[in-house]
Parts: C-alpha cells; structure tokens; sequence
C-alpha cells in the first residue's frame, strides 16, 4: 500500500492538535525533534487506501528561523520534502495566518490549506469566497470546523490528491525581482549538490532578504564571492 | 502622547508609530504583526518583565527590551 508523508502546520493556537488528534485518531507517538526539546507528534491516518504518515509541526507565525520552533518547521519542510504540507489557517484571522501561507508557497511546499474555525468566521459575518482564495493562491483550500470534526473527510480527499499532483502553485514578485531570482538562481545551479537539497527559487528570495540561516550556507559552498556581484 | 509600548497602561488600544531598531529587528516585529500603524494593546504588563500584548488576533509576549523599542502613540480616552 502506498505511503504519503504529510506536515501540519499553522500559527499557534489554530486548532493543529485537534485536527491531528481527528485524523490520527488520537493514537499518537510523541518524542523530540533531534537534539531539541521542542515534542515532535506523529500519527497514521488510513483513507481511501493511503497510508499517512502525520506529523504535528511546532505553530510559528513566520519561517524566518528566527526561533528553534520555526528552524525546525523550516528545515523539516525544506530537507524532509513532506508529500504534502497542510497549512491550517484561523479563518476568523486570515490577514495574518497567509503571511505564513505565502512563506509556504515560497518554500514549494505542496499545500493544502485548510481554512479552520470557520464557525467562527461566520460568527463574527465574513464571507470567505473559499474558491476565490483557492484560485488566487493555486491551492485546494478546504472549510473546517475542528471541534466538530466538520470537513475532515474533504480533507483528506484533498491531501490525496495533493499526493498525487504534486507541486503547481508558485509566488510571482515584480519584474525586476524576478529578474533578480533567475540571476541567483543561475549561479546557485552551478552547486548541484545544494539545489538538490534546497529549491534555487527559494534560496534566491531568502540571499535577496538577506536570511541568516541561508547567507550561512551559501558561505559555506564558496559561493558568496559570486553572488557579490549580483547582489552588491 | 507617544510613548514606548513597554510604558503603555494595560488594556488600553494604542497604535504602532515606529520600531526603534535595525532592520533584523524591525522585521522580526512585523512578522509579528508590529508594523507601523497598527493598533494594539497591552493586556498584562508591570515596570520589569516581559507583557503580554494582543496585536492583529493574537496574543504576544513580549520582553522589556523589545517592548521599549517599539514607540506607539497613546490617544487620551
Ligand atoms: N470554534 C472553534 N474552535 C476551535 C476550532 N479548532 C480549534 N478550536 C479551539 O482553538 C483552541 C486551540 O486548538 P488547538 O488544537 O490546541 O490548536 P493548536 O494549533 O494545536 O495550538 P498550539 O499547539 O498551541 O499552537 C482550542 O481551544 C480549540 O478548542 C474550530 O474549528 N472552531
Ligand atoms: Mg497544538
């Protein structure tokens, strides 16, 4: 039987364990991430004949990896490469839980949002055009109501067919940024080892904000002195 | 009156003017939901220690130093 990995993932207090606790069943094995204290949950959901393999990642606000909850939500999606990574978005609260959406299509994660407490958002008189978001952003986006358990079985669809689709959404920036990218992105090829490991796409945005994490590898492969002379 | 977050008195809706700090920490605070602008408020704060603030649906802890840093502007009720 096939397999699939999938990622939770969310700002804090989103409703992450209750969604994992209704696909999992509840039966879960808890332990740490390597060599940090941060609990690390995983838990098996079998749907219409796929096997998978869950894991509660830490709730962060951003992936900036500016704290040890968000390098390890960062570096389990960029070096793990989950068959699909639910992001779970408070519904009463989009404008601020789609700035980690965005940092998750940047990474070319293959999402699936699941647009959690709608009953609260529909409590306080929003109208979520759930197609309009799906459309805009290019992912599936799928109303749920976690405490009742409203929305899991479409949830799960959408996690297999994630599975089986793979990667399609994509971040465009001003013409010139992407002109920017494919320049970095251009020498960072030349490393096959690194683009490998890491997309070209989302090492080039992170060297263009500057990211710590990524500046520190990019020095690492040697290849700081070529990128000086495209990026100043 | 504009002041620092970190002199704020609790429970009162005050609005971000600026962040006093480089630019790692003007984007940490903006992730956050810190950014010029916003309204917020401090829910449980004291002269030492961290608060507890709530800006854009979230509550935030915050230490005295950041909090020192961010300048907002305290309108009189
Ligand atoms: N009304 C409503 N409440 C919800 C829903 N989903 C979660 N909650 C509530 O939101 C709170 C947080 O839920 P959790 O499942 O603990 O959220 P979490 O994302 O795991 O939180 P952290 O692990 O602390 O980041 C709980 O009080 C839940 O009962 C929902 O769809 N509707
Ligand atoms: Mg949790």
């Amino acid at each position: 039987m096939k397999e699939i990995e999938v990622a939770l993932i969310g700002n804090p207090n989103v409703g992450k364990s209750l969604i994992f606790n209704n696909l999992t069943g509840g039966r879960a094995h808890v332990g740490n991430w390597p060599g940090k204290t941060v609990e690390k949950k995983e838990g098996r959901c079998i749907h219409k004949g796929v096997t998978m393999r869950i894991i509660d990642l830490p709730g962060v606000y951003s992936l900036t990896a500016a704290s040890i909850d968000e390098l390890i939500a960062r570096s389990y999606i960029v070096e793990e490469r989950p068959d699909v990574v639910v992001d779970i978005v408070d519904a009463s609260n989009l404008e601020r839980n789609l700035y980690l959406t965005l940092q998750l299509l940047e990474l070319e994660a293959n999402l699936v949002i699941a647009l959690n407490k709608s009953d609260i958002a529909e409590g306080l008189g929003y109208e979520i055009d759930v197609k309009g978001l799906s459309e805009l952003l290019g992912v599936p986006v799928v109303p749920t109501i976690a405490t009742v358990k409203v929305g899991m079985e479409e949830l799960k669809d959408a996690i297999v067919e994630a599975s089986k689709r793979g990667v399609k959404a994509k971040v465009r920036y001003r013409e010139d940024i992407e002109e920017l990218i494919e320049r970095i992105g251009d020498i960072l090829k030349r490393d096959e080892n690194l683009t490998k490991k890491y997309p070209a796409r989302w090492l080039a945005i992170k060297i263009i904000e500057g990211d710590g994490e990524v500046m520190r590898l990019i020095e690492e492969r040697g290849l700081i002195e070529e990128l000086r002379e495209v990026i100043g | 009156m504009r002041m620092p977050l970190g002199l704020a008195p609790e429970n009162r809706v005050v609005r971000v003017v600026e962040v006093r700090g480089g630019r790692g920490l003007i984007r940490r605070l903006s992730e956050l939901g810190f950014l010029k602008g916003e309204w917020v408020r401090v829910l449980k704060s004291g002269p030492s220690g961290p608060a507890l603030v709530e800006v854009k649906g979230s509550r935030i802890a915050l230490g005295r130093g950041v909090l020192m840093r961010i300048i907002v502007e305290c309108v009189p009720p």
